[in-house]
């Protein structure tokens, strides 16, 4: 902002400049406000009654305003609900970054071809998700799946994997792995293509190998890109909503009912509007803390400078 | 109801209704003089997806011509129906103006007042002519069945156009016969007659639909045990009881040794798709999905083979559920919304279901009785309309309907869908599982505020 | 951070570094025909299970469930969608994405703009914050937003689906633009501004020009993210502004026979998100990166 000096502007062009900013930021602001703060705002009120739409009279009742926070205290389904989802959230962001990263660096190579597929790998992240989680029930489903049928006929079948409690949740992790690595993969290709060549050389012509080369020079370039792509991905994992919806329905038992799928039932199966706000109140507080990260790890400071 | 007709619509019904039912009485023509009472209103209707709900959603035209309504019908499936709808209910939306009355919510929906009585509708002769009760009859609907649909002090609010009763069938008897045993009586039978036949030519034992809240129960029952302890009056879950972790545990095992890969994930229509392809044998679910094994279109259909439920220690319990079309309170075309109710389940259209689609679930005395019933639910030699009947009749005697009209069952019906989950999958032990059930039940009833 | 990933900061020289960058290593000739062929089919593979279900949309219905590459192709799978409610809730989702993105566009373009170039004290905090929206969990929108419009009668309507989308498209908007406009150099404004133009007018005849590919591509963004949402449509949603995501959940009944219409049903559905983004490849991957690197 070096740039009022330069011209030499008066004060009243700048005052006027101000106000014209403030007239393009504003509506957006009071917009987003009342979209957003509102009912945040409105969300925290309701958690703390026991609305029940079921139940008149529970609108406005605060005698007991921290009820549904104590109830969550004592509740197993919402406490495995959280180890679920945490467990899904860890499985598909590592298995994200970790595809995402070989796959880049495999098609990290300057040539028309490559360029064409590394744009075909992207069609996953694009697809709508409920078309994903339809395109693995199909994979998924026995008696439907071409690679069960594979299996089958090579004398290797396999068990229901969307039926198996212990592997329920890795088969949502795959699926959701198969949708976002290309995330993961466009961030890093950016990234590789900005590393400059002296250290790579440098290194190379004091004998480094390859793993060497990778391990110090090219992977030290790759991190941060790495763990602020891992944070964004964390984020969006909490929301995972369509492909349990379709694949599991929380089961079996409620062995991939995570925390966003249980505060679903909970307001919209049982009509627990309060104690689903609850709920909600929490992941928001969640997913606060992780955006409050990414902010410290770099996120918008780059016109500081 | 609340406003007057500004004309007649007596007439007017009439005629629709027999121009829907395919037949036009001579005589009514005439006062129809081409007025349509509906044009302009669209009529929203849903119901979960079953056989009824396609053949009326094939009929719709019919009733569209004559009333100049437009009808846009949508069918979920079950569970996403239900949850739907309950949510459609409890918040007073008015989206909807006919809904199916799924009977685990029948009084949940019902009592708290978020459907529309009938009586009235039934009694008043603009909207329900008195001449024409030779087609349409309210008295005709079973009792039982209308008993389910009405609320504590019997007014009706919705019409039965389903009856669902627990039978037993077996898409591959041949595979029985050739292990020289019939279709089992007890359950000790059927573990000893799935250890047979199991596997063989690549046909899995059982199948059944992971809706466990209503496919267990009435192995629950056969065994001793039951949900509640004396519903409607005392809602103390029995869960925890011995003869409920017997009865778990022998049904968990059906699913766990015999059933196919992934019958957890199985709804009615996939496990009904798969007794139909021969990829599954043995069954108990309701006769609307299982009379289908015999169908034209099923490739087993010369092969199965129909009879009661299975006998435990404790007696036969095959169970029985209805599903009646109800207007919501909040709906804005209820007069509409009630032709509507009519036309579907007027009798020729219920006998037309039974004639042209063989439609096996009928909820009227006269259908019942019927020479078309009984024929084409004469399936592969086997009399399903005498079975149906019985266990109708069964069920009623033992009050099964009693624990599923309770207010809180929805909640308690997925416990058993986990419970039944959980064991099956190995998660927990049938004692564990059910345990955490009642206990669970029991959080859920306390917190809808019911006294135990 | 910044010194790593000057991307968000300087994206022209960013492209230029691109474009002069070599490749890293050196390949012999029977390595790089290795390298083409396990692309190849690494990308079959990865793209395997989107390529099955688009064949089975186009098998017939007694042969949908068939492994035989050759079969002859049939439309009778998306002739019977056309027959029932599909194709309303098609024209619903086109109707709330564009609704939606238009309002957005209006909105958080200027905004962007402002954020790109006037550098207040609380400019840090204002940036979390709308970033923070579009982090939100669905959940904590869909129960106060439900409840609301109970009250005020936008329940199943498109503009009350529209609204929603808003809660994360304007802040897709500001994000996105706000690297463009970082691109374009002050410079040129300064020029308009000198000749007497006042901000928004200099806005624009010179900067929005050149941003226009960005602009294009954002409109993009928040199509495709406003046609892909499933949850506030399944929850705000129940016959009038049905949307096609949720319609095809209504096929998911019929499992086991109607298999042929669920994949035709998501064929149609992810028809016009890959048009757009084989429309606006380039820059999506400009998007993407810039979006997510910042």
């Amino acid at each position: 902002m070096t740039f009022f000096n330069l011209t030499g502007a008066s004060l009243g062009w700048e005052h006027s400049r101000r106000r014209a900013y403030l007239a393009g930021l504003l509506p957006a602001l009071v917009v987003l406000g009342a979209i957003t703060l509102l009912p945040a705002l409105f969300l925290l009120a309701v958690s703390l009654t026991p609305l029940s739409l079921v139940k008149p009279g529970t609108a406005f009742d605060f005698s007991d305003p921290l009820g549904n926070y104590r109830e969550l205290l004592w509740d197993g389904r919402f406490h495995n609900s959280v180890l679920l989802q945490l467990h899904l959230s860890t499985v598909s962001v590592a298995l994200q970054l970790a595809v995402g990263l070989g796959v880049a660096l495999l098609l990290n190579v300057r040539s028309r071809f490559f360029e064409a597929i590394r744009a075909a790998f992207l069609i996953p992240m694009v697809l709508p998700p409920i078309v994903v989680a339809l395109i693995w029930k199909i994979l998924y489903t026995p008696d439907v799946s071409p690679l069960y049928r594979v299996l089958d006929s090579v004398g290797l079948p396999v068990d229901s994997l969307i039926t198996d409690p212990a592997l329920a949740i890795w088969a949502i992790g795959v699926a959701e792995t198969w949708q976002w690595f290309p995330f993961t993969m466009l961030m890093v290709l950016a990234t590789l293509q900005l590393i400059p060549d002296d250290p790579l050389e440098a290194a190379r012509i004091d004998g480094a190998n390859r793993w060497q080369v990778f391990r110090h020079i090219t992977l030290a370039y790759l991190r941060p890109a790495l763990v602020v792509c891992g944070l964004f991905r964390l984020i969006d994992s909490f929301k995972a909503f369509p492909l349990i919806y379709v694949l599991t329905n929380g089961g079996p038992g409620s062995a991939t009912e995570v925390t966003n799928f249980y505060g679903f039932i909970e307001a919209f199966n049982f009509s627990y509007w309060g104690y689903a706000s609850a709920i909600a109140v929490i992941m928001l507080l969640g997913v606060f803390a992780v955006s409050w990260l990414v902010g410290r790890l770099g996120w918008n400071e780059v016109h500081h400078d | 109801m609340t406003q007057t007709p500004s004309f007649s619509r007596r007439h007017l019904l009439a005629g629709a209704a027999a121009l829907g039912g395919g037949l036009l009485l001579p005589g009514k023509a005439p006062a129809i003089g081409g007025t349509k009472p509906f044009v302009g209103t669209t009529l929203n209707v849903s119901t979960f997806n079953a056989p009824f709900a396609r053949i009326l959603t094939k009929w719709l035209p019919e009733f569209e011509d004559a009333t100049g309504a437009k009808v846009v019908y949508d069918t979920p499936s079950f569970p996403v129906y239900n949850q739907r709808a309950d949510l459609e209910l409890s918040t007073g939306g008015a989206s909807y103006d006919v809904l199916n009355i799924t009977f685990i919510y029948s009084s949940r929906w019902i009592n708290a007042g978020w459907f529309t009585p009938l009586d009235d509708y039934i009694r008043d002769a603009n909207q329900t002519p008195a001449d024409w009760a030779a087609d349409w009859d309210v008295e005709d609907f079973l009792p039982g069945l209308r008993a389910s649909e009405s609320d504590r002090s019997g007014r009706l609010y919705g019409i039965p156009w389903t009856v669902d009763t627990f039978v037993a069938g077996a898409s591959r008897f041949d595979l029985f016969k050739a292990a020289g045993i019939g279709l089992p009586d007890t359950t000790d039978d059927l573990v000893t007659a799935l250890k047979a036949v199991h596997g063989k030519e690549r046909v899995a034992g059982f199948v059944t639909d992971n809706h466990y809240g209503w496919t267990f129960v009435p192995f629950l029952q056969a065994f001793g045990g039951n949900v509640f302890r004396n519903p409607p009056d005392d809602l103390t879950p029995t869960l925890d009881t011995p003869e409920a972790a017997a009865a778990a545990e022998y049904f968990a095992r059906l699913l766990k040794e015999f059933g196919p890969n992934g019958v957890l994930s199985y709804t009615e229509d996939q496990a009904l798709q798969a007794l139909q392809a021969g990829r599954a044998n043995y069954t108990a679910i309701g006769q609307t999905y299982l009379s289908q094994v015999g169908a034209a279109h099923s490739k087993t259909a010369a092969t199965v083979a129909y009879g009661p439920v299975v006998r435990g220690p404790a007696g036969r319990f095959p169970g029985v559920a209805t599903h009646g079309l109800g207007i919501p309170a909040a709906s804005k075309n209820k007069d509409a919304a009630w032709a509507f109710i009519q036309w579907a389940l007027s009798k020729k259209n219920t006998r037309r279901a039974i004639v042209e689609e063989r439609y096996a679930s009928p909820t009227r005395r006269t259908d019942f009785a019927s020479a078309e019933f009984k024929q084409i639910a004469t399936l592969n030699g086997y009399d399903l309309a005498e079975i149906i009947a019985s266990s109708v009749d069964l069920a009623a005697r033992q009050g099964h309907m009693k624990y599923r009209t309770v207010p809180v069952y929805p909640q308690v019906d997925q416990q058993l869908n986990k419970a039944i989950a959980n064991i099956a999958s190995g998660q927990l032990s049938a004692r564990e599982a059910l345990a955490q059930a009642q206990a669970n039940s029991i959080t859920e009833l306390k917190r809808a505020g019911v006294a135990i | 951070m910044t010194d790593v990933l000057p991307i968000p900061a300087k994206p022209l020289r960013a492209r230029v570094d691109v474009r002069s960058s070599r490749r890293p290593w050196p390949l012999l000739k029977g390595r790089r025909i290795g390298l083409h062929v396990a692309a190849l089919a690494l990308l079959l593979a990865v793209l395997f299970p989107f390529l099955w279900m688009v064949q089975m949309a186009f098998r017939p219905a007694d042969d949908v469930l068939g492994d035989a590459l050759l079969f002859r192709p049939t439309l009778e799978n998306f002739a019977s969608l056309w027959q029932g409610t599909f194709p309303r809730s098609f024209v619903n989702s086109l109707l709330v994405s564009t609704l939606s993105t238009a309002t957005s566009l209006a909105l958080g373009v200027p905004a962007a703009y402002v954020l790109s170039r006037w550098c207040f004290r609380a400019r840090g905090r204002v940036s979390l914050w709308i970033l923070a929206t579009r982090m939100a969990p669905p959940i904590a929108f869909t129960i106060p937003f439900f409840l609301a419009y109970r009250w005020v009668g936008l329940q199943d309507t498109v503009i009350g689906l529209a609204l929603i989308y808003m809660t994360f498209n304007i802040s897709i908007v500001i994000w996105f633009m706000q690297t463009f406009f970082a691109a374009i150099p002050k410079a040129l404004e300064e020029a308009a501004w000198i000749d007497g133009c006042g901000v928004w007018q200099a806005f624009w005849r010179v900067t929005l020009p050149l941003a226009a590919p960005g602009l294009a591509a954002t409109a993009v963004f928040c199509f495709i993210f406003s046609w892909n949402d499933f949850f506030f449509a399944l929850i705000l949603t129940r016959t009038n502004a049905i949307t096609a995501p949720v319609a095809i959940t209504n096929f998911l009944q019929y499992e086991g026979w109607e298999w042929g219409k669920i994949a035709a049903g998501g064929t149609l559905v992810m028809l016009p998100v890959l048009v757009f983004t084989l429309l606006v490849r380039k820059y999506l991957v400009r998007g993407l990166t810039a979006g997510g690197l910042k």
